[in-house]
């Protein structure tokens, strides 16, 4: 069976990257629309935020799974041909990094704990695209400033890396615009 | 002169390394080469840690610009700067950083005029956005 088509975007905060995301999964197909939310709420507004946009969403026919961890958790909800969208990466990569971060006991600090997490992520992406028609992946650009967190940018500098590498497109937005780079 | 030129861990040295492929050259983090003519093609990396710490040094900015100008002359051979693009965050609340990021700014742009190619790296792909004798294929990475 053919893979399904992996396109990357990229953009800084309001560039306007998950609209374009969500355009590009509407007029890609006719199939379901399924979308991953990766943001966990800290307080009532982030909450409210969260809940009004599934509820916009919910109108436009969109089917949502929350999963801020562990993304294999989300394929058993696939279904073949699903248009999938997921947002976004650097929320994903801070709550598998600082998970434990309560206790203590960071997921960072315990050596070989975010490779194994990082294996099972490229693992469960190839597995999507064996069903999925479309997997469409938003993640933030904040790389281009001081280093305030090594590890915390050094792997999603990697994570980018490898999923450019991967795409079947990769697009930067810059307020609005699209420049697609592959 | 090639500048290399992005965000940090975008793939800017891997870069590098894959375009010398056997090509010799000598390699320099943080710190300007030695003043000594060279057949080989010298790499030029973290320049904003070399700035840094020339600055903590108490060196100012027209002294850092005079050692790269004198970087720049003395090199018979082709030079490549790898320079990270840190100038695209929130205002840095120490004093050190912020003057940092201003020298290190006006010194990427002296070094973007005298650059005969720059390639902007986007995790791992390239983009010419100066030179090489390119110009008019320039529209090509644009799209």
């Amino acid at each position: 069976m053919a893979r399904g088509e992996l396109i990357f975007i990229s953009g800084g905060v309001r560039s306007g990257k998950s609209a374009y995301a969500e355009t590009i999964v509407r007029t890609f197909g006719e199939t379901r629309k399924v979308y991953i939310a990766s943001g966990q709420a800290y307080d009532e507004e982030m909450k409210e935020r969260i809940e009004r946009h599934r509820d916009d969403r919910l109108q436009d026919n969109w089917y949502t799974i929350e999963q801020a961890h562990k993304m294999e958790n989300a394929i058993e909800k696939l279904q073949p041909h699903d248009l999938v969208l997921w947002d976004c990466v650097t929320t994903w990569l801070a709550n598998e990094l600082y998970e434990g971060w309560e206790t203590g006991n960071m997921c960072v600090d315990k050596a070989g704990c975010m490779e194994a997490k990082w294996t099972r992520l490229q693992e469960t992406i190839d597995q999507m695209l064996t069903a999925v028609d479309l997997l469409t992946i938003v993640s933030n650009e904040v790389l281009d400033d001081f280093v305030r967190d090594e590890r915390y940018q050094a792997w999603l500098g990697n994570i980018h890396i490898w999923l450019v590498e991967k795409a079947d497109q990769a697009i930067e937005m810059e307020n609005g615009l699209a420049f697609r780079r592959k | 002169m090639h500048i290399v030129f992005g965000g940090a861990f975008n793939g800017k040295r891997q870069y590098v390394k894959n375009l010398m492929q056997n090509e010799k050259a000598s390699w320099h983090e943080g710190m300007m080469p030695p003043l000594t003519r060279k057949d080989s093609v010298t790499v030029i990396a973290g320049v904003e840690r070399w700035v840094k710490e020339e600055l903590e040094q108490g060196l100012t900015e027209q002294q850092l610009i005079e050692k790269v100008k004198k970087t720049l002359s003395t090199s018979q051979s082709k030079q490549i700067w790898v320079l990270t693009d840190l100038n695209r965050g929130i205002v840095p609340t120490e004093r050190i950083e912020r003057e940092m990021r201003d020298v290190v700014g006006r010194i990427y742009q002296f070094l973007f005029t005298e650059a005969q190619q720059i390639t902007r790296i986007w995790y791992g792909i390239p983009q010419t956005i100066k030179g090489a004798n390119q110009d008019e294929n320039l529209h090509e990475n644009r799209g």
